[in-house]
């Protein structure tokens, strides 16, 4: 199993910081916020310093480890592929202030400032967009998610796509595995033209989608055999309710609000880096 | 005796992204014409082992070598073509919309003319007894006959060695024993076959020679009748041997000699030997 | 005598645009046997214990015809979340079992009480217990999807025994297993059993069933072909064999020597009986 999937298997074992006990509402408040502020904002050490402020939660609450592995698979090829294209003379319109130059194979070439600012603020950007969800996934405990999503009104059907889509993806990358193993074992080539690749693909995904569909089937007969859909009001083991930390975690969020308001206001939209918005 | 067809030789395996040895110094030589059965828990390594004679897997440390080629050195594609492997799960590899292709997939991965591919289909479908279904959809097929299927379709790649992953599991007594009789004929007709199973009375009706696997390793192997006529060894493996296996055994407590029956037939046997004196 | 806890009558069943697969079908289980279903696969066996908890025909549709009375409930007339309460069913795959909600074994089994409604105070005290009754306690807090396939099942039982329907049905429970998971499932189910379970079990594993099933219904091709005391229909050696099924192997043996031999055994059904017969008939005991 590839790194990118075993990220996604969770372990029941899990740390008991401030962070887990946290309502999940909160902590999916957080991520859409933290993505929309960064979002409005274009400036890579701002961007920098949500990503930080994320990560260090996430280490507090010992998931620093899975997020980080996920940045460096995700962003950190993008980063440094981003950089090079937009900050080198590729003759991007944006590019107007040199602030230095590199010699590559020989050549000296300028670095522009805009297009550097570019290159790394956007993967930043998606950076603190990923570690905040995964902040909200991997801290907040099922159980208490489902109980959540269904104080929210959120119908069981949509909360069980949701959830158990999570927990099966990883599974559904065995059977994968499986059926791929099934083939070269019949002869499947992988060095291979377009068109047997094509038909490669078939050799895979037509197992793998009647294997899945069995799969969900099973599941949904098993569910509704357990009296899951019963027209009951449905007990819950946790109470969905917010805590003072709870306030507390909005009231800095409100705070920061606040005060990025005004910085956009007074400053603008590049704070400490005074980029220049390079659609301009 | 013949010089080996696949020999491993003190083969450890580790899964990638992973510090357990899920097989722990195995050395094994399989001859050609041996019907072997590998038995024993899940997670012990029959299956681990099993991927490791077609090339699926590779050794982490040590080497097998299938007809004389290390399968570190050649290429998957090579192997596959002398150790066929017959998967679990018929659902897992059943992808053509007609039996006949489903039967073809593998030749034609070998780039085999269309009249070879056509008499190579015949041949397969015709060991496996469903001549006469090429135009139906697999997936119309009862799960017996699906099974069946894929035991042609990997025939027809002609493979030297025949390995076959828990075939009777999920089928019925009768399905049982037409792949007990499968397993019988294709090794008469000079296959050798490697079969992973959990049923007891499948390996004592079919096999030869029998291989207890547990925790990575060979805890015994040897002729079908020892091995599952060495009580104390299934038992701490957690295997039941055959019904008429424990009877005699029990029998034999009590002082009453009923020899060493596997099935019910042999059983009889010795049970009619004993009531006519 | 007490009204019997399922009672089949005339049952006929058809998938959509399908043909029958049921036909005919009567048998009952009273409160505290254990009915084994035995037959060729595709004899209609699965299909009848959904009929048993109303999948059959509330969630497949298609044609039905008969009645069949569980607990007092007429099941064409009652939801399958309503028999739920009453029938727990437990299918062949341990994998596709797991709800894929619950990241812990306990909560696994706590959900379908949640989704139930019960109280919380309840919930506590019934999971603890059913993971008591499968010998899962050690395990409470490990996802379901680290255990081996036998601890899986056993976890399926499991959710089911929290909600203490009347009836537990349980279809080709070890089909899937290892030796060790087959030998852990049939510890609970017998243990079940002994202290006074009702139910209803598929099995290919004959010489198993044998040893703790009061009755037995032979099926194939949607039909009763025998039903019965256990002993009565395992003994049925050339019918079962006809249809393509093993009786246990001491029963076949018998059979077979009492036939070739002319000599009068009691027909064994079980290992046990098979050693006593046999020591006392060679001389021994």
């Amino acid at each position: 199993m590839s790194a990118g999937i075993s990220l996604l298997k969770r372990t029941a074992v899990e740390a008991n910081t401030i962070f887990q006990r946290l309502d999940g509402r909160v902590k999916f408040l957080y991520f859409i916020w933290a993505t929309v502020l960064v979002y409005i904002f274009y400036d890579p050490y701002l961007t920098l310093a949500f990503l930080i402020v994320t990560l260090a939660m996430a280490a507090y609450a010992k998931v620093f480890k899975p997020i980080a592995m996920t940045l460096l698979i995700i962003i950190v090829p993008w980063i440094i592929l981003g950089v090079l294209i937009l900050a080198l003379p590729f003759g991007f319109p944006w590019n107007k202030t040199v602030i230095g130059y590199i010699n590559v194979l020989g050549y000296r070439l300028p670095v522009y400032l805009e297009g550097l600012g570019w290159g790394i603020t956007w993967p930043l950007r998606i950076s603190v967009a990923i570690s905040s969800a995964l902040f909200f996934y991997l801290t907040t405990n099922q159980a208490k998610l489902v109980a959540t999503l269904f104080k929210m009104k959120v119908p069981f059907k949509a909360i069980y796509m949701i959830i158990a889509t999570f927990q099966f993806i990883p599974l559904l990358f065995d059977e994968a595995n499986t059926i791929i193993q099934a083939q070269i074992s019949r002869g499947l080539k992988t060095d291979v033209g377009v068109l047997q690749r094509i038909k490669n693909y078939l050799a895979v995904v037509i197992p793998l989608t009647i294997s899945a569909l069995n799969k969900v089937q099973t599941r949904a007969i098993t569910l509704e055999s357990r009296g899951f859909s019963a027209p009951v009001k449905k007990t819950f083991l946790y109470e969905a309710r917010l805590t003072a930390a709870d306030w507390a975690f909005l009231g800095i969020m409100a705070a920061v609000t606040v005060f990025l308001a005004w910085v956009y206001v007074t400053i603008g939209y590049s704070p400490v880096a005074h980029l220049q918005w390079i659609w301009a | 005796m013949s010089e080996p067809i696949i020999k491993v030789e003190n083969l450890w395996y580790q899964y990638p992204e992973s510090n357990f040895w899920a097989l722990r110094g195995i050395n094994l030589e399989i001859r050609r014409g041996e019907l072997i059965a590998l038995i024993g828990q899940n997670g012990g390594g029959k299956s681990t082992l099993a991927k490791n004679l077609n090339g699926l897997y590779k050794p982490t440390k040590g080497r097998v070598l299938v007809e004389g080629m290390d399968t570190k050195e050649v290429p998957t594609q090579e192997i596959v073509k002398r150790v066929g492997y017959v998967f679990q799960n018929p659902s897992h590899q059943i992808f053509e919309s007609k039996v006949y292709d489903e039967v073809a997939y593998g030749p034609k991965n070998f780039g085999l003319s269309e009249d070879e591919i056509a008499e190579r289909v015949e041949w397969a479908l015709s060991l496996v007894g469903l001549q006469g279904y090429e135009d139906v959809h697999p997936y119309d097929l009862d799960y017996g006959k699906m099974k069946l299927l894929t035991v042609a379709s990997v025939l027809a790649m002609k493979p030297d060695v025949l390995v076959l992953d828990e075939p009777t599991t999920g089928q019925d007594h009768r399905g049982r024993w037409i792949l007990a009789d499968l397993s019988k004929k294709l090794n008469r007709e000079g296959f050798t076959i490697v079969t992973i199973t959990h049923d007891m009375r499948y390996v004592a009706e079919v096999a030869k020679r029998t291989i207890l696997i547990a925790n990575g390793q060979i805890v015994m192997d040897g002729p079908t009748r020892k091995v599952l006529t060495a009580l104390d060894i299934l038992h701490k493996a957690a295997i039941k041997p055959p019904q008429v296996v424990q009877l005699a055994h029990a029998l034999r407590e009590k002082g009453i000699d009923a020899g060493d029956p596997l099935t019910v037939r042999e059983a009889l046997e010795e049970f009619k030997r004993l009531f006519k004196k | 005598m007490s009204e019997p806890i399922i009672k089949v009558e005339r049952l006929a069943y058809s998938y959509p645009r399908k043909e029958l697969v049921l036909y005919d079908i009567n048998f009952e289980v009273n409160k505290g046997e254990v009915l084994g279903i035995i037959g060729p696969n595709g004899a209609g066996k699965s299909t009848l214990c959904k009929a048993l908890n109303g999948l059959v025909p509330h969630f497949y549709g298609g044609k039905y015809g008969g009645r069949v009375v569980v607990a007092g409930m007429e099941v064409l007339e009652h939801t399958v979340a309503e028999l739920s309460t009453k029938v727990g069913i437990v299918f062949q795959d341990p994998e596709e079992q797991m709800s894929g909600l619950a990241l812990t074994v306990w909560e696994e089994v706590a959900f379908g009480l949640m989704m139930l409604g019960f109280p919380k105070e309840e919930i506590v005290r019934r999971v603890d217990e059913a993971i008591k009754q499968v010998g899962l306690e050690g395990f409470e807090k490990r996802s379901p999807f680290e255990l081996s396939g036998g601890q899986q099942q056993r976890l399926a039982i499991a959710t089911v025994l929290a909600v203490k329907p009347d009836v537990l049905v349980l279809d080709e429970p070890t089909a899937q297993l290892d030796p060790i998971g087959k030998f852990e499932v049939f510890s609970v189910i017998k243990r079940l059993a002994a202290e006074g379970s009702t139910i209803v079990v598929v099995e290919h594993e004959i010489e198993e069933l044998a040893t703790f099933a009061d009755n037995i219904l032979l099926l194939d091709q949607g039909r009763v072909k025998a039903y019965g005391p256990a002993r009565d229909v395992l003994t049925q050696v050339e019918k079962l064999k006809s249809l393509g099924v093993d009786p246990p192997s001491v029963t076949e043996l018998t059979y077979l020597l009492n036939k070739e031999l002319g000599a009068n055994l009691e027909v064994p059904i079980t290992l046990d009986e098979a050693i006593k017969i046999y020591a006392e008939a060679l001389g021994v005991s």
